[in-house]
């Protein structure tokens, strides 16, 4: 197998996958979530006409249970795939996961933006979502870190996003050589099929620094 | 350490919350300890009450109803060790943001019960690997009732 094969395999692989992510959370999101909520407005309903008070409760019970299972599967959904990058665009859906990572792994992050946002295809957002996603995952569980920068830059041709963060930082040939690396691999390989590039420097005791770029053409964007 | 956002108003009642986490840690020697809280009506678990951090996190964390060691214990109604973080952990990593957000390797959380309900969770903590000795499970159980107690006599305000 030559390495264009390879390349190959691996952007219909990650194609694949998210296409099957996004299928599940619509699903979830769509079929299910409509589902729960006609079982719950129905045991509502039910409840109001049941006189025997041990029932009543049972079944105020079970319409609690429903309804906590709502919120579980939205959230579920909300964390497979963003649906907002295809709503509000690419900035709304970051600022939005970073409000859940704080809420989530107690990491401030702060956010920087210079120019104006332009269109960039779902696709590619989606790319960039899930390269800074997994940057700061990392930096959640490696960097010992309570707090990290995410800046976007717009620029006429190009979106840069850069995430730093003053942490543990790691020496990269060592993670290279002990084959460390497969998640930033992941991350370069993402972004290059987007038609971008995603670079990583990193010193020990001075942080890691993710950098993110994304071509942007004229004419309704990327 | 107390985090104010989603403590109870009284002083005396949050002293007595950190009292508790202090002096478990104390008597177990342990690295870490902490209270986990479900909010009335809501999937969502805070940490209001802490002992040992090494930093804020624990005040911006909130843990889904099932998810992480306190909100598996609360969910489950039992208790749960982690002996080797993240080593044979369900689920990833990144589900237990306490564990994470701490550096511990290892934890023994015990329920904590409102009106017969699990509510919340108390949580010892290491920053190595180690199995929980029953002497250490005892001493845990022993705090949870004071911290039961004290829990009935104010539940976010109920």
């Amino acid at each position: 197998m030559e390495l264009k094969d390879i390349n190959h395999a691996s952007t219909y692989i990650i194609q694949s996958q998210e296409e099957e992510i996004k299928r599940i959370a619509l699903e979830l999101h769509e079929g299910i979530s409509q589902n729960l909520y006609s079982l719950y407005t129905g045991l509502e309903f039910i409840q109001s006409g049941i006189g025997q008070p041990h029932i009543q409760a049972y079944t105020r019970e079970l319409t609690e249970l429903v309804n906590r299972t709502i919120k579980e599967v939205r959230l579920l959904s909300v964390e497979l795939y963003p649906s907002t990058l295809m709503t509000l665009g690419l900035s709304a859906a970051l600022k939005s996961y970073i409000k859940l990572f704080t809420s989530t792994f107690g990491v401030i992050i702060n956010i920087k933006t210079v120019g104006i946002e332009r269109n960039v295809s779902e696709e590619k957002s989606l790319a960039v979502f899930r390269t800074c996603q997994e940057a700061l995952i990392n930096i959640a569980k490696y960097a010992d870190t309570s707090e990290a920068n995410l800046s976007f830059t717009w620029e006429e041709e190009s979106l840069r996003i850069v995430i730093d963060d003053i942490g543990l930082g790691f020496d990269v040939q060592e993670a290279i050589d002990r084959k460390l690396f497969k998640g930033i691999a992941a991350m370069k390989q993402r972004m290059i099929i987007a038609g971008g590039d995603c670079h990583l420097s990193s010193s020990l005791g001075k942080g890691t620094k993710v950098t993110i770029v994304l071509p942007i053409r004229e004419l309704g964007g990327v | 350490m107390e985090c104010k956002r989603n403590s109870p108003n009284n002083d005396d009642l949050v002293n007595s919350f950190l009292l508790e986490c202090n002096l478990l840690r104390e008597n177990i020697s342990c690295d870490f300890t902490g209270i986990a809280i479900q909010k009335p009506d809501e999937l969502d678990i805070v940490w209001p009450y802490v002992s040992g951090n090494r930093n804020e996190k624990y005040k911006y964390l909130t843990v889904r109803y099932g998810k992480g060691i306190a909100g598996k214990v609360i969910s489950t109604g039992s208790p749960m060790t982690i002996a080797s973080f993240p080593n044979n952990i369900i689920g990833r990593s990144t589900d237990y943001p306490i564990m994470l957000a701490e550096k511990l390797l290892s934890a023994y959380a015990y329920p904590l019960q409102f009106k017969g309900v699990p509510k919340g969770a108390l949580l010892i903590g290491f920053r190595d690997s180690r199995t929980f000795s029953q002497d250490d499970k005892d001493k845990v159980q022993t705090t949870v009732q004071k911290v039961e107690a004290l829990l009935a006599s104010n539940y976010f305000g109920r």
